[in-house]
């Protein structure tokens, strides 16, 4: 877990890339219960789907955002509040990189809140950072 | 919650090596609320239908969460709104301790509504 007086606004949290495939995106199914068909069944995402095709659970991306921003945290009992606002579409077997950045500390809390993002590699903004907030507790 | 760590990546806990009950990584909080929408898909008079997409999600946790909680969820409706054609629900679901009562997480996510074809 970052020191409170070792974090400074600007820092950043190391981006790791993933790729979403179709496997994951059942395997996430499976485990939030989150059954839409739009993130398995082609025709079904045909006629709905924003791009026409297949796209990730906005709510894996959340999940991977979660999940790096613990990692920065030292652990989820540091996490105090997450929010992500999904702009772009996610097409499966996109390559998804997630990061986020100190905004703001507040030195009464001993918090940090952070703007977090997860983009595709031409930039779309799958978890926009404009609108996109983890609030962190340090040391 | 092995399965959700799994399909987001997480690796270990600390809390499982103290041998403490596990702390449940924070976006799980999707599979006891958001996760299968039978909330909203329930009420007929709302007219929720699949051809949706997810606009945002926040979490407030109160507590963390941990293997062995028992939680009350309560959704309401905070906002309706129509934009362009689409329709806005955001959800607003407060999950309590079961035994205390005590508020755990607060969830609230806007759900996006695209016109249905006639």
């Amino acid at each position: 877990m970052p020191r409170f007086e070792d974090t400074n606004i600007g820092d950043q949290i190391p981006v790791q890339t993933e790729t979403l495939d179709q496997a994951r995106l059942i395997v996430y199914a499976g485990a939030s219960g989150d059954f839409n068909p739009l993130h398995w069944q082609e025709d079904f995402a045909a006629q709905v789907s924003p791009t026409g095709g297949i796209i990730a659970h906005g709510m894996l991306n959340m999940g991977i955002v979660s999940r790096v921003v613990t990692d920065w945290a030292g652990g989820p009992e540091n996490v105090l509040k997450l929010s992500c606002n999904f702009r772009a579409p996610c097409p499966v077997g996109a390559a998804v990189s997630f990061g986020g950045e100190v905004l703001a500390l507040d030195e009464n809390e001993h918090t940090a809140t952070l703007a977090v993002w997860a983009e595709l590699e031409d930039g779309a903004k799958v978890v926009d950072r404009r609108a996109s907030r983890a609030v962190v507790r340090l040391t | 919650m092995r399965e959700y760590a799994a399909a987001t990546g997480v690796r270990g806990d600390a809390s499982e090596a103290e041998g403490g009950p596990l702390v449940a990584p924070p976006a799980f909080a999707a599979c006891f609320t958001v996760g299968r929408g039978e909330a909203m898909f329930s009420d007929p008079e709302l007219g929720a239908h699949p051809n949706l997409v997810h606009g945002s999600q926040e979490y407030e946790f109160h507590r963390p969460i941990r293997v062995g909680d028992a939680v009350v969820c309560t959704p309401r409706i905070a906002d309706i709104k129509t934009k362009g054609g689409m329709e806005f629900l955001t959800l607003e679901i407060a999950c309590a301790d079961a035994a205390t009562d005590d508020p755990v997480v607060t969830s609230r996510g806007t759900i996006i509504f695209f016109a249905q074809g006639e």
